[in-house]
């Protein structure tokens, strides 16, 4: 046997996942197709009927983040497919740990996640005019780590479930809560009170923070990048304490 | 001879339905081991425990010593699984397939190319290696699934149903590469409900039935175990009842009775030793043998007189 370092294992999860992608240029065309209708079409018109400030930058902005953030949870969907056609056996076979499994998964779907969004942000950056690199840099950071973060909370919740119809319902519930109760697609002031304190914990609300601070204002968002970062640290903990342990194959409900 | 594997006391269920009760077995190093039964038998539940994949209900399983609760990375080092259902990623080719899994089981560099040419061109699937998964047959999709054990050379080989879905002569070759594994240092589990196949194949062979241990030992002790297993049929004129029972005396005899038509029909164990001794009798008393057929007992037979039920569960 070769030698190997945990890094060298996750790079193979990692290029599994990306590789499934690019198999599937269906999903990739679909998605983008969505992404352009909502925003060039959708986020145009409703950029004219607010007035007071551009509305349409936030929306465009937002998204790109929206649309990062309902691609990584897809991977959890993968997670059950894989067990109804007895692949998640095969990978539970291999010589990998299970921790290693799950951070490659994770970060493999927010790899896979930034494959194609990433041309959507640089599409809506060109578009509404945000040129400084730096600023770019660190708003596809931030959108990398949210990526990552969604993804293994994905996997972790399909995990614990092992139940698909049960996994829906959570599912969209955690989607509903964390992207439609963020200030991604419209901004705080504008929410209703009930909305605007479930947002505040919101991961997507620290990734829309971080990049409208960014790109607005250059300035770099401390808060939302700790509450971001702990948002990814939480997940760690909680998949390293106990839902690692949980994993077994077998067909999924 | 050195146990590699050891199932002590294994339990697993799922719900209600116990899929493996009390199952106890060692595995020799370098030895095939084919654990006979049919569909439902826990032959497949009791491997998935032993590669980590389930875990245990109750009881244990060593590999090299690693027990597979403890240290589950350990043990899986040493495994490389053919599936009963081919399980990949279908969306890729065959080649990509055959070499990512040669990655992450740890074939260097230097060989996985080399390796996955010479199991292509033998399981004859060289030219097809840029097919994506969905686009095989059934028979395609096993060849690749077995090709992974065949390239990866585990420590430990399983192959569940390897030959399910193929022709003859692919079979053969199958069956070949998998005596070459375990004879270049492998252990080889061969779960299997065809009866010729853990005939052929088996250095031993371990019956399960209802997730339970039947019987285990080589396939001629198996057959051996089956008092009065073998049939050995004297045709000749009608001989006299006192024939008969000078042949009923011979210890290894359980039964011998006229054959319709004319001659006798001897149900015993050892009829190859034995019918010099037979035919002395026939001698003995003036009367010629015109054939002796000896017909032996199949795993299936062994099967049926363990468990009351043959391999298709009828």
């Amino acid at each position: 046997m070769e030698s190997r370092n945990s890094l060298a294992e996750i790079s193979y999860v990692v290029s599994r996942d990306v590789n499934n992608l690019l198999g599937r240029p269906f999903v990739v065309i679909s998605r983008t197709i969505g992404f352009l209708v909502q925003f060039f079409i959708f986020g145009y018109t409703v950029g004219t009927l607010v007035r007071g400030f551009n509305f349409y930058q936030y929306y465009g902005i937002g998204t790109v983040i929206t649309t990062v953030c309902s691609v990584s949870y897809l991977i959890g969907h993968d997670l059950f497919d894989e067990a109804e056609r007895g692949v998640l056996d095969y990978l539970l076979s291999l010589p990998i740990s299970r921790r290693t499994l799950i951070i490659g998964r994770a970060l493999g779907g927010a790899v896979r996640s930034m494959a194609y969004g990433t041309p959507m942000f640089i599409i809506a950056m060109s578009f509404l005019g945000f040129r400084n690199p730096l600023d770019i840099a660190e708003s596809i950071l931030a959108l990398f780590a949210l990526a990552f973060g969604i993804s293994g909370l994905s996997i972790t919740v399909a995990i614990a479930i092992r139940n698909e119809e049960r996994f829906d319902i959570l599912l969209s519930f955690i989607e509903l809560m964390t992207v439609r109760f963020s200030t991604a697609l419209y901004p705080w002031k504008a929410m209703p009170y009930y909305v605007s304190a479930v947002s505040n914990f919101s991961p997507v609300t620290s990734t829309a923070g971080i990049i409208q601070s960014s790109l607005f204002s250059s300035i770099t968002d401390i808060m939302g990048w700790g509450a971001l970062l702990t948002f990814v640290f939480a997940f760690f903990a909680l998949s390293s304490a106990f839902y690692y342990r949980r994993i077994e194959g077998g067909k999924y409900k | 001879m050195r146990e590699t594997i050891k199932f002590r006391d294994l339990t697993k269920r799922f719900g209600e339905t116990v899929a493996v009760d009390d199952f106890s077995l060692d595995v020799e190093d370098e030895k095939i081991i084919g654990f006979l039964g049919p569909n439902g038998a826990g032959k497949t539940t009791a491997i998935m425990v032993m590669a980590t994949v389930y875990r245990p209900t109750s009881g244990t399983v060593e590999v090299e010593g690693y027990d597979v609760t403890l240290m589950p990375e350990r043990v899986r080092e040493l495994l490389g699984i053919c599936f009963q259902d081919p399980k990949f990623d279908n969306r890729l080719s065959i080649q990509s397939v055959l070499e990512w899994h040669a990655k992450v089981a740890g074939v260097p560099r230097e060989l996985r190319v080399r390796r996955i040419e010479d199991v292509l061109k033998r399981i004859g699937l060289w030219e097809d290696r840029s097919k994506k998964g969905f686009m095989l047959s059934g028979g395609m999709s096993k060849k690749v699934e077995t090709a992974k054990v065949f390239i990866q050379r585990p420590k430990i080989a399983v192959f569940d149903e390897p030959t399910a879905f193929l022709d003859v002569p692919s079979r053969l070759t199958i069956w070949d590469m998998i005596r070459e594994l375990r004879d270049g240092g492998s252990t080889v589990i061969l779960a299997t409900n065809m009866m010729d196949e853990a005939d052929r194949l088996s250095d031993r062979v371990a019956i399960m039935d209802r997730g339970k241990l039947v019987k285990v030992g080589t396939p001629g002790e198996l057959k051996q175990s089956i008092r009065g297993g073998e049939v050995l049929v004297v045709r000749s004129r009608r001989p006299q009842e006192k024939v008969i029972e000078e042949i009923r005396q011979m210890p290894e005899v359980v039964e011998a009775s006229y054959l319709e038509g004319a001659g006798v029909r001897i149900y015993l164990n050892q009829a190859g030793r034995l019918v010099q001794q037979v035919l002395a009798i026939f001698q003995k008393h003036g009367i010629g043998v015109e054939n002796v057929t000896i017909a032996q007992p199949t795993l299936e037979d062994v099967f049926l007189r363990y468990t009351g039920r043959s391999l298709d569960g009828k």
